[in-house]
């Protein structure tokens, strides 16, 4: 059964979208990201145009950060203060983002910036955490415990010299305020080029680098998300009207079920184990985008519409 | 269909016995409307050639039918190996090429006139003026990429030529499907039947067609267009919605 989709322009089948939606959640689900990052590239290769599946997929995102932040405000997993400042830092990346990526389409070269951001981004995370769940898989499997190292004293020296400190309460941090403004700012040019909600690059870096108690990272990386995706929304449908209402509905009923179904079997899977796969993943669509960028096309011509720049008239 | 073959009857009846013969031409459908569950539309042409004693249509008779989307500015780029990755490189644009265009014969197009006569009436790919835009104004485009834009969009349906016939179906009557596919631009589509014979065209006939988004597709796209702003926050507000009730359902 196929569906037009008005603003996409195309007509998909609707069992793919839900489909794909499904299986994406059920990853999401399993291994408890978000799965933006799965869902862009997928929507690119089943032939929606690249804009309009990072600016749709954004729009997703905000919903099924909604869900996942509901559950961690239950349970009070979420540093509200530390969460604004992320989104303030956010917004303005997503602002700039969002500029870049109107600009670049115009000149045809987006698919370009697309796949070198995924390629970068995920290749680094991916390399880093596979790296990460090896170690502690021989680790373990050579019965070898690391010695415990304190939450405070895996800030590194130069971390406490940053003007600007601000007292997080509930995430126990008396840190700089420019830390997590860099942090969001870098999440929210991310979330706006790769359609993705940012949380592989923010959840690390609230760990290592803001050194945020493990109870609340999660929820303040989606409290973050809800916000910024929803900011390039409406970026994305100001600048560029590629956000399809229709499509992103259709994803989300699908990840919503596959979400449930994944989670019961992540809970059956080592955390180990869990990591490694998902690093494996996440550098499976690095490797796809890469292969895409250095391999010689079949078809080396591309044909779309003129695209007018703002302000020509 | 009554319409169609009322129309038909009447056109015989009425077409005057001049030597050279008259056309007549009809779509089964004139507007078509995209709604969510267009994927692509077959209309149908008919068409009915004036016959007279002097001049009866049993003689050889040829028709060409040129199917014509509305033209936009078009832009054709080409990938090149820059430092190692295919990166778009060169490109050229059409300021105004055909979303969609199909030529359909009853014979192949070689074997019913010559290359100046399709010329001279703008008929098939290669005739139609694309001209690029340059520093210097306008120009005949490069051929590579005039080829790849008919490769292109031939790849995609939107471009059709030696590949639909028309069907003589008694004397004087004739048909042919024309082929929208789902990826068809909307606007003002005219579509041209041409009569030949031994060679050289004898007659004409135009008909319109529009292909046109509608009701709630034609309302959700010009909210889209015509309120961004408006659109992104009624999207985030629905995200939120469903986010919100897929929560609430999941915790259950």
């Amino acid at each position: 059964m196929t569906l037009y989709l008005p603003i996409a322009e195309i007509s998909m089948n609707i069992f793919l979208v839900i489909g794909m939606g499904a299986i994406v959640g059920f990853l999401s689900g399993m291994f408890g990201v978000g799965g933006g990052f799965l869902m862009t590239p997928l929507l690119i290769f089943v032939g929606v145009p690249p804009a309009v599946a990072v600016a749709t997929e954004s729009n997703e995102i905000t919903a099924a950060s909604v869900s996942g932040a509901l559950a961690h405000w239950r349970r009070q997993g979420i540093d509200v203060k530390m969460g604004v400042v992320l989104i303030v830092g956010g917004a303005v990346g997503s602002f700039f983002g969002a500029q870049v990526f109107t600009y670049l389409r115009s000149l045809g070269q987006v698919d370009l910036m697309i796949s070198l951001a995924y390629v970068l981004f995920l290749g680094l995370v991916g390399g880093l955490m596979f790296w990460e769940s090896m170690r502690a898989i021989i680790r373990q499997y050579n019965g070898y415990v690391p010695p415990k190292t304190s939450r405070e004293d895996r800030h590194k020296a130069w971390i406490h010299t940053l003007p600007f400190k601000m007292r997080f309460k509930k995430s126990r941090l008396y840190i700089s305020a420019l830390l997590p403004l860099a942090i969001g700012m870098l999440v929210g040019v991310l979330a706006a080029i790769m359609g993705v909600g940012g949380g592989f690059v923010m959840v690390p870096a609230m760990i290592y680098i803001l050194g945020m108690p493990t109870n609340v990272v999660i929820g303040t990386s989606l409290f973050q998300i809800i916000f910024v995706t929803a900011l390039t929304t409406i970026f994305h449908s100001v600048n560029t009207q590629t956000v399809d209402i229709f499509m992103a509905i259709l994803l989300l009923f699908g990840a919503v079920v596959g979400a449930q179904m994944g989670a019961r079997i992540g809970l059956k899977l080592q955390g180990e184990q869990l990591r490694a796969l998902l690093a494996l993943l996440v550098l499976l669509v690095c490797i796809k985008m890469g292969i895409g960028l250095v391999m010689e096309p079949d078809e080396r011509f591309s044909v779309s519409a003129v695209i007018a720049t703002e302000g020509a008239h | 269909m009554y319409r169609f073959v009322l129309s038909l009857l009447v056109a015989l009846v009425v077409l005057p016995s001049f030597a050279v013969q008259a056309l007549v031409t009809d779509l089964s459908n004139t507007r078509i409307e995209i709604r969510y569950s267009f994927d692509g539309a077959q209309l149908i042409l008919f068409g009915a050639v004036g016959s007279s004693t002097i001049n009866p249509v049993t003689s050889e008779y040829d028709i060409v039918i040129v199917v014509r989307g509305p033209n936009a500015p078009t832009v054709v780029r080409r990938k090149d190996n820059v430092g190692g990755i295919w990166i778009n490189n060169e490109n050229l644009v059409f300021p105004s090429a055909p979303g969609y265009y199909a030529v359909a014969a009853s014979r192949p197009l070689d074997e019913i006139a010559s290359a100046t006569v399709y010329e001279a009436n703008g008929i098939g790919f290669s005739n139609l003026p694309l001209l690029t835009k340059t520093a210097r104004g306008l120009v005949a485009p490069d051929a590579v990429f005039k080829e790849a834009l008919f490769r292109l969009r031939s790849g995609d349906g939107l471009y059709r030529q030696e590949k639909d016939t028309v069907t003589k179906l008694a004397e004087g009557l004739f048909k042919t499907d024309i082929h929208l596919p789902a990826n068809v631009p909307v606007g003002k589509f005219n579509v041209e039947t041409f009569l030949f014979q031994k060679g050289s065209l004898k007659s004409r006939d135009r008909i319109n067609l529009t292909v046109d988004k509608e009701g709630f597709e034609r309302a959700a796209y010009d909210f889209a267009h015509g309120y961004p702003f408006l659109y992104g926050l009624t999207a985030v507000f629905v995200a939120i919605g469903a986010g919100w009730l897929a929560g609430v359902l999941g915790k259950k």
